[in-house]
């Protein structure tokens, strides 16, 4: 055992080295002299989001299977975190500054006003993802219809399918994405809205003779959204516009939740036009609808959009501030928003992810100062954290 | 080639006979003039050569002159230093009577002497600019200068009265002529503080001159030197700041259709922001010119400061207040 631990370790650090050398025979007994864990330390039993508050900050939490699968089915958690959800077999969050902010701002909100544009921002990996999904569990738990977009990137970057648009002249349909993100629309609000029995206010025709006449639930409109996916695209137009009518004639309350929203204002995507040229995000008929209820001019509801660095491509990365990544456009659309920054783990919140992963057993190997050299290595940015304690 | 030459004047005496039509004519006449020469000896050069002995020039023995002792030797300690250096000059270790030592050696060695040492004549020297030959200048200069003008005593004084600076070279040296070229070249510089301008008037001076105006010093600088004389160039200097200037003010019918993009800064007055700003506060109001409130002032300026100095986290921050200000959220 101690010739793999010496092995191991030197893949960290060079002070790992000096020390698993120096001190290899000494540590033999501190390996396995696991630090004692407390459990009200780093967790929290508090599932409720409404009641987080500053008490909570920097413990986790946990996510029931079912609420997970309800939310996060359709994407909205890295792939990397699913990952380890799946090891750990419980899904945890942390309860973090920027998201207790977050809420704070949406308990407060005067839902009468016009919708407040929340924009999350941060470094590669500082969880900013991770934020958006509390603040869904926070949606979910309580009676927000939820408009969550998990990775908008996806549709610009790599969409399954493109079609030249029906009805708009030069535009292009994503009928595949568009359905899938119908699927997740309506697991996320299946429930929600049978009991709210939302109604259309207009007929929807779509052929001859297709139509969705108006009074039917939303709901049909999204089946048959689903059903028909040549009209996936314009479904979630018609979607959007009546939910925020709905909200607007105070039927309920809309959390909007898009993730790398600004590659709705990259300067082009990696769709081909019919010319075989690169075409731009507003040419896809999907960026419209999302871009008007991202707009203010709506109540009862609340934004919440990230924007994030690798969401753009080669050349547009040069920084994490909001400005730069929305563009002149971008700005211009959201403004006023509300800026949050993400930021990388406290000393508090890294002392408790710690001890999480002590927990589950991730990390086993606990030779004196692991977790100071977890530290300087992982300089306290989470994910990075996370991909170095793979191989403890 | 000599054994060839003997064995053939042996066979020559030999045969006797023969022997005149092997030789030249010319040999022949040489042979003659030089025969008391070999009278009494036993061989005799052949010279095959038509050159004549005349043509043929000793060569010069080189005579190195006698490499005379540092002049430095001989100089008198109270001599005038700035005579025997007046100018700028490379060093010249036999006049400077100074032990200098300068360059890189081995550990423990001293550095070269300053004979023969390149060192010493690659950097520039100061020998011609001694206290005494600077005031011996000074003193010669003395008889051309007036007393400094009164109410010029200090920098501010100066800068006040005399905004305009004027630049030019005189250049002087030992040629048959003594113009330069170079000489007409005329710079003038003047800081944009001290013209007056209104808003409109300094946005177009600034896109006449272009980057004739710095703006971290916030100095214009005009350079004329398309005349053949100074004087002429200094008029074409003054004429471009006052045609610039006066042409500034002058407000063309097209420069209403400037649009947003031509603006050299962002204005929150003119930008979609403040559109939805007030759009928001004046959420469900009904639409009255007159009762419409407007945005604050401090959000404006926290978007004009965002977008004009760029994005950092302080001005971030500070738009982050603002707007949880002007949107009216609780903490």
């Amino acid at each position: 055992m101690l010739g793999r631990h010496s092995f191991k370790l030197p893949r960290l650090t060079n002070m790992c080295v000096a020390y698993s050398t120096a001190a290899a025979e000494a540590s033999v007994e501190q390996l396995y002299n696991r630090p004692k864990l407390t459990s009200t330390d780093y967790r929290t039993a508090e599932n409720n989001t409404k009641q987080h508050s500053a008490v909570h900050e920097g413990k986790f939490y946990t996510l029931s299977p079912e609420q997970k699968k309800q939310l996060f089915s359709g994407g909205g958690l890295p792939r990397q975190y699913e990952q380890q959800i799946k090891t750990f077999t419980e899904a945890c969050l942390m309860v973090r500054p920027t998201s207790l902010e977050l809420l704070n701002y949406i308990r407060n909100t005067d839902f009468t006003r016009p919708v407040v544009r929340y924009v999350l921002y941060g470094e590669n990996g500082v969880g900013k993802t991770l934020t958006m999904a509390h603040v869904l569990h926070y949606g979910l738990q309580n009676n927000f219809v939820l408009v969550h977009v998990p990775w908008v990137p996806n549709w610009m970057k790599r969409p399954k399918e493109t079609v030249n648009a029906t009805t708009q002249e030069g535009f292009i349909d994503l009928p595949f994405d568009a359905a899938a993100w119908l699927v997740h629309f309506k697991t996320q609000n299946a429930n929600l809205l049978t009991q709210l029995q939302l109604k259309t206010s207009k007929d929807y025709v779509w052929t001859k003779r297709e139509a969705t006449p108006a009074g039917s639930t939303l709901l049909e409109l999204v089946e048959h959204g689903i059903a028909r996916i040549k009209f996936a695209s314009e479904t979630i137009a018609a979607l959007l516009s009546e939910l925020k009518q709905h909200a607007n004639d105070d039927k309920c309350k809309i959390m909007v939740a898009i993730d790398g929203f600004n590659a709705f204002f990259h300067p082009e995507t990696r769709i081909l036009g019919d010319n075989k040229q690169r075409i731009t995000p507003d040419r896809v008929t999907l960026t419209q609808p999302f871009l008007d209820i991202t707009n203010y001019n709506w109540k009862n509801g609340v934004c919440v959009l990230t924007v994030d660095k690798i969401g753009m491509t080669e050349g547009y990365m040069d920084s994490y501030l909001p400005r730069y990544l929305l563009g002149k456009e971008g700005f211009e659309h959201l403004d006023p928003f509300v800026p949050l920054h993400v930021d990388n783990y406290s000393d508090k919140e890294f002392a408790s992810c710690i001890q999480y992963y002590l927990d589950r057993n991730w990390i086993q190997k606990t030779p004196e100062g692991f977790d100071e050299q977890l530290k300087y290595l992982s300089n306290k940015n989470p994910y990075t954290l996370m991909r170095l304690t793979r191989s403890l | 080639m000599s054994l060839l030459t003997r064995l053939l004047e042996r066979n020559l005496r030999n045969s006797g006979a023969g022997a005149r039509r092997l030789y030249s004519n010319h040999a022949e006449e040489e042979s003659s003039a030089t025969k008391h020469e070999f009278a009494d000896e036993e061989f005799r050069v052949l010279n095959l050569r038509s050159t004549s002995q005349a043509t043929q020039q000793k060569r010069k023995v080189f005579k190195k002159e006698p490499v005379q002792p540092p002049r430095h030797q001989k100089m008198a300690t109270d001599q005038d230093w700035s005579a025997v250096w007046p100018g700028p000059r490379t060093f010249q270790p036999s006049v400077v009577p100074l032990p200098l030592r300068q360059g890189y050696t081995e550990k423990g060695a001293p550095p070269p002497s300053k004979f023969a040492n390149a060192e010493l004549m690659k950097i520039p020297n100061f020998l011609h600019l001694t206290p005494p030959a600077i005031r011996q200048q000074c003193e010669a200069l003395k008889k051309f200068c007036t007393p400094w003008p009164k109410g010029l005593e200090t920098l501010e004084n100066c800068e006040k009265r005399f905004p305009i600076e004027i630049k030019s070279t005189d250049y002087c040296h030992a040629l048959p002529t003594i113009r330069n070229p170079e000489a007409r070249r005329v710079t003038l510089n003047i800081k944009l503080s001290d013209l007056k301008f209104d808003a409109h008037a300094k946005d177009k001076f600034l896109r006449l001159v272009g980057d004739r105006y710095n703006p971290n010093t916030g100095i214009l600088t005009i350079v004329a030197d398309r005349c053949p004389l100074r004087k002429q160039n200094y008029d074409y200097a003054m004429y471009l700041l006052t045609a610039c200037y006066h042409e500034s003010f002058v407000t063309e019918s097209w420069e209403s259709s400037k649009s947003e993009a031509d603006m050299e800064y962002y204005s929150f007055e003119r930008n979609k922001s403040k559109q939805s700003a007030e759009a928001i506060i004046n959420w469900g109001q009904p639409v009255e010119e007159a009762k419409k409130l407007n945005a604050d002032h401090g959000f404006a300026q926290s978007v004009e400061q965002l977008i004009n100095e760029g994005e950092n986290v302080y001005n971030l921050g500070k738009y982050k207040e603002e707007v949880l200000k002007l949107l009216n959220i609780s903490k």
